[in-house]
Formats: C-alpha cells, structure tokens, sequence
C-alpha cells in the first residue's frame, strides 16, 4: 500500500461522510449507495481474487444468502438484526462447504466451480417455493427504523471503510503474506509451511461474511427479492469486474473500480437506456484488453517508475553462486 | 411411472443429446486447443438461430438448409473474434479471458435485441406437427428426428475432419504441446483462428438445428453458457469424443430428470453432476484422450 493511496481513500472517505448534507435528492444518494456497497463487495472479493489469486465468479452465492436470510428469518418472526447475525452465520457455513470443494482446482477450473455452485444455490432457491417464496420472491424487512435512503447509504459506506480496515490490516500482517505466497506460487508457499488449505479457507470466510452483510443491505432497501435478482451470475461477474477495473490486489482498486463503473452503468442507462449492456459489455472487452492491471494498479506502476529508486534492489535475487561467479569472472 | 413413459423420456433425451453433443464438441475443440473457456458459445448458438431465423423468414429457406448458412457466418465470427480479441490477450490468465467473453457475449446478446427486439419468436414449418409413432405408446416429434440426425452426421463429421486431416493432426499437435507444435512446422495463429471458427460454428449450427424446435431469443444461448462446459468437463478435458458422448448423457439425465422431479430439477442436477465430477475424477468420465 502507497501512502498516496492511504490518502486517497482517507480523502474519499472524509468527502463521502459528509456528502448526504449536500446531496438532497434521492435518486443520487441512491446511486452512491450502490457505488460504496459493490466498493465493499469488491474489497471483499479482493481477498480472495486480488490477493490470494483465487478468481471466485460466484459471490452471487454469498450475497442471495445473506439477502434470502434476513428475509427468511425475519419472517419466522425473529428481529431483523438478529436475522442478519443468522444470514452471515449461514454464509459462512456455505463458504466453507463451496471452498472446501472448489479450492482443490485450479485456473478455468476453479472459476466455472464458483460459479456452478452459485448457480445452484440460485436454482435451489428458485424451486423451493413453499420455503423460499421461489420465482414469486420474498419480502425482506426493513434494517433501519428510518426508511430513508440516507441510512442505508451510512451502511454501505460503513461496510466499506470495515472492509477497507481489513485489508490494509490484512497487507501488513504476516496473513497477508501467506495470502500473497499462495497467489504468487501455491507449491511454493505449501513447501515452506504454509498451511495453503487453512488460510486460503480463512480469506473466503472473511470474504463471505462481508458479501453476505451487503446482499442483505441490498435486500433491505429494496424491501422485495426474487432470486433471478440476487442469486445472478450477474452480480458475480459486476463484483469481479468492479475489483479487476480497480486494480486487483490493491486496497484502494474496488473504491475507484465501483466509483467507475457504478456511476458509469447509472449513466449508461439514462443516456444508451436499452443499449447500456452493449455498452457495458464493450467496457468489459476494453478492460481486459487494454488496463489488466487496473487502473490503480497500472498508475502504481507508473508512479512507482517515475518515483524515487528503491534502496533494495528490485529484481528477484541472483542465482546461488552467480555472485561468486561474476566475482571470479571479472578477476579473471 | 410405466415403463413406455420411461422410455419415450430416455428417447426423448437422446435426440436433444446429440444437439448438446455438438454444441459440446466445439467448446472441447476451442478448450482443447486453446484452452480458451469461452462463455461466448451461447450467444454463438443465439446468432446461429437468428442467422437461420434470418434466412427463414427473408428469402423462405428451410431451416434445415439454412444451418449450413449458420455455420458459415459463425465460423467467419469466431475466426475475427479469435484474430481480433481472443490473440491479443494470449498468455494472460484465464479469467481475464472468461471476463472478455462474458463481456462479449452481453453485446451480442444486447445487440440482437436492438435489432430483432426481445420478443419471442417460433418459426411454422409443415414439419412441425408430424409425429412419428413407434409402437402404440412411443412417438418422436419429426423436426427433433432430423435434427437429431443432421446432428449425429455432422458430429460425426467433426470427428473424422479433426482424427484424419493434416489440419486436425496440427490442431490435435497444439492441444499435446503449444510450444514444440511450431517447431514442427505448424502456423499456430492460423491452426488457432480455424478451430476457433470451427468451434463456433458448431455451436451456430447447433443453434440453427434447434431453431425448429425452440423459441427465439435474444437470451436463449444463456442456458447452454455453463452447461456446454459441463458437458467439456464430462467428457474429459478437451476430448470431441468423449464430450460429444457427454452430450448424449447428459440429454438423457436431464429428461430423466424432468420426468421425475420435474423440469425446473434439470439444470440443478447438470451442475450438481459438474460439481461432483471436478471435485472427485477431474479427468472426466470418458476416455482421456486429448484433441
């Protein structure tokens, strides 16, 4: 983490508290909550794809959990909050059977079971009426006595700087590090003791639990969820792409990456309206093409070139013996 | 449940099989070779059945002549995918290829709906209300017949022109090794680019054989977006036999499904399958023989 990016998102922050007192219409609050609930989400997924390189392509899992379980505790009559506290509980208990399972494999495979998974839990969701509400959907119930949008635009910022928090903590610490080994060489990382399994789990879990709480905040101002909304291959790829147009392993990439992309979708829709998902898509094809790094991660590079040289050197370490040998050489 | 509805599914299931064996066949090929996952091959099979769609309801041609129009204009789109998006990123990691694909297959599909709009459409053939009656129990719709056979011979096709021509022997020689492939001599973009549009023209054709048979529209390809790469994974790693096979199973499983459980079952139980088979014989069930 560059300290111009710990300023930055101290700044975005600072800005984003006091926003709600300049903002006076809903429909904009409304549009920055999404914004700051997919930074979350991509900070969330950043965990586990940025950092510990596991490409998921089904948080959509996670997120229809933690939506359908505030609906459906709530409605057996426990408090909402409590239902929340339930929801996540249950994310957690899914991620931890979905990356039991998926962790084993590896690239393309890895990815398509994430997916399958989320797919499965959508259809399970969709076809068991009499427990779920099914394709009819479910009213979800509200997390703020207040029904202003201004509430849950608080929550999702909250959620954000948490999720922040966790992974500027996370780059520090020695868990971080293993996160890191394991996206750089997971052999590697197992052949100096790294417990690869445990800690690769240990990222999902944490991941889960933040998607889990932002899906059920998505759910509670919608008031209403069917699962072709919530459990959609769709969410999973926007969470993706908001995190790889960001920049994927930097902390502060999912802010600007949602900041992008969520306001640029909103704008697609008024001005393309039917077309926005040509345009969406064409956004997609000119990430991957042109900015794989992400746009934080390509301008970290470029400052970082054009910035003060570093004492150690760069470069990995010459080969065993290749000192010697330089040294003998030029003796000689 | 008797027996004859049993078999009338198990029937049922093989004729949609084949045409999820095609499709099959040219996700193992574009898989095989390339090792591209492509989430476009949806929408491949949503332009093959507007192509034909086209053709039908433009100059009157018969569907099962206008899948061969199909194939041509998906093979030419998949080799200017390949040549224009799919080359430059090579060498990246997969998932920025799953993410460029996906992002394609939205503007196809957005596209295809600002141009034929999101309505359904069903095309009316004469063939479409014949029947033909196998014993007094057991009768198959005639357009699913021939599309089942027109599938079953190009599949077999495919087979023989990627097992016995130089040009499948290289392609078959860049799925073994991508690195000693050009040293032997073999043009990699070119093979690449051919077998890309090969594979999507499968995936065309396949679309224009079920157009009979199917409604039309622009987001009719999503459900075969995973399930073709089940069928992949199924059938072993890029193996055109062995996912082609896969097809026929999975057809079968799935109208056993639905006979049983019900409908709404049959996509559930295909990733449930996935999950299962990548979790405990990732090399897949048939065979382990590459492309």
């Amino acid at each position: 983490m560059k300290r111009w990016q710990l300023i930055l998102a101290g700044i975005i922050f600072v800005v984003a508290v006091f926003l709600p007192l300049v903002i006076r219409t809903d429909y904009t609050l409304q549009v920055l909550f999404r914004v700051f609930l997919f930074a979350a989400l991509g900070l969330a997924w950043n965990l586990v794809g940025g950092y510990t390189g596991q490409l998921s392509l089904g948080h959509a899992a996670y997120f229809g959990v933690g939506a359908y379980g505030l609906a459906l505790f709530a409605k057996l009559g426990v408090n909402p909050w409590v239902a929340l506290a339930i929801a996540v509980i249950l994310a957690l208990v899914s991620a931890a059977v979905i990356g039991s399972v998926s962790f084993r494999l590896r690239g393309p495979y890895f990815a398509l079971c994430t997916i399958a998974f989320a797919e499965v839990v959508r259809l399970i969701v969709k076809n068991l009426p009499n427990v779920t509400g099914g394709d009819v959907g479910v009213q979800v119930p509200l997390l703020f006595p207040t029904s202003t949008i201004r509430s849950f635009y608080y929550a999702a910022l909250g959620l954000t700087m948490i999720a922040f928090g966790i992974i500027i903590w996370t780059e520090r610490s020695r868990f971080g590090y293993y996160l890191m080994a394991i996206r750089e060489d997971e052999e590697t990382a197992l052949s100096v003791g790294i417990n690869t399994p445990r800690y690769k789990l240990l990222a999902l879990l944490i991941s889960a639990a933040i998607t889990a709480v932002g899906g059920a905040l998505y759910a509670s101002l919608f008031l209403y969820i069917v699962p072709d909304q919530v459990i959609a291959m769709e969410i999973s790829t926007e969470i993706a792409i908001v995190a790889m147009l960001g920049g994927a392993g930097t902390a502060l990439g999912p802010i600007v990456g949602s900041g992008i992309l969520e306001t640029a979708a909103e704008l697609f829709k008024n001005i393309f309206q039917e077309a926005h998902l040509l345009i969406y898509g064409a956004l997609v094809i000119l990430v991957v093409l042109f900015l794989p790094e992400g746009i934080v991660g390509t301008l970290s590079r470029k400052l970082h070139f054009f910035g003060k040289a570093p004492t150690a050197p760069l470069t990995a370490s010459p080969l065993p013996g290749a000192k010697e040998e330089a040294e003998r050489v030029s003796a000689e | 449940m008797n027996f004859y509805a049993l078999l009338q599914a198990v029937l049922n299931g093989i004729l949609t099989g084949a045409l999820y064996g095609l499709i099959a066949m040219g996700m193992a090929l574009i898989f095989g070779v390339m090792r591209i996952v492509n989430f476009t091959h949806g929408a491949f099979l949503m332009l093959g059945m507007y192509v034909t769609y086209v053709l039908f309801q433009a100059a009157g041609m018969n569907p099962y002549v206008g899948f061969i129009g199909a194939g041509l204009f998906l093979f030419l789109f998949g080799w200017l995918t390949y040549a224009g998006l799919l080359r430059p990123i090579r060498g990246q990691a997969d998932f920025m290829v799953i993410l460029l694909t996906m992002g394609l297959s939205l503007v196809l599909i957005d596209a295809v709906q600002l141009i034929f709009g999101a309505d359904y459409h069903q095309i009316n053939i004469a063939l479409l209300s014949k029947n033909v009656r196998l014993g007094p129990q057991i009768s198959l719709n005639a357009p699913w017949l021939v599309s089942f056979a027109l599938a079953l011979l190009l599949a077999f096709a495919l087979y023989f022109f990627v097992m016995h021509t130089m040009f499948g022997r290289a392609a078959r020689a860049i799925a073994q090794n991508r690195y000693s492939a050009p040293l032997m001599g073999i043009n990699v973009n070119r093979v690449q680019g051919v077998t890309f549009g090969i594979g999507a023209a499968a995936a065309g054709i396949a679309g224009g054989l079920l157009l009979p048979v199917f409604y039309l529209f622009p987001e009719v390809g999503n459900q075969f977006r995973l399930k073709s790469f089940v069928m992949v994974v199924l059938g072993g790693m890029g193996s055109i036999q062995g996912a082609a096979l896969a097809g026929l199973v999975l057809g079968v499983v799935e109208s056993l499904t639905s006979l049983y459980w019900g409908n709404e079952w049959a996509l559930a139980v295909d990733f449930a399958i996935f999950i299962l088979v990548l979790s405990l014989k990732p090399n897949g069930i048939f065979g382990s023989q590459r492309v």
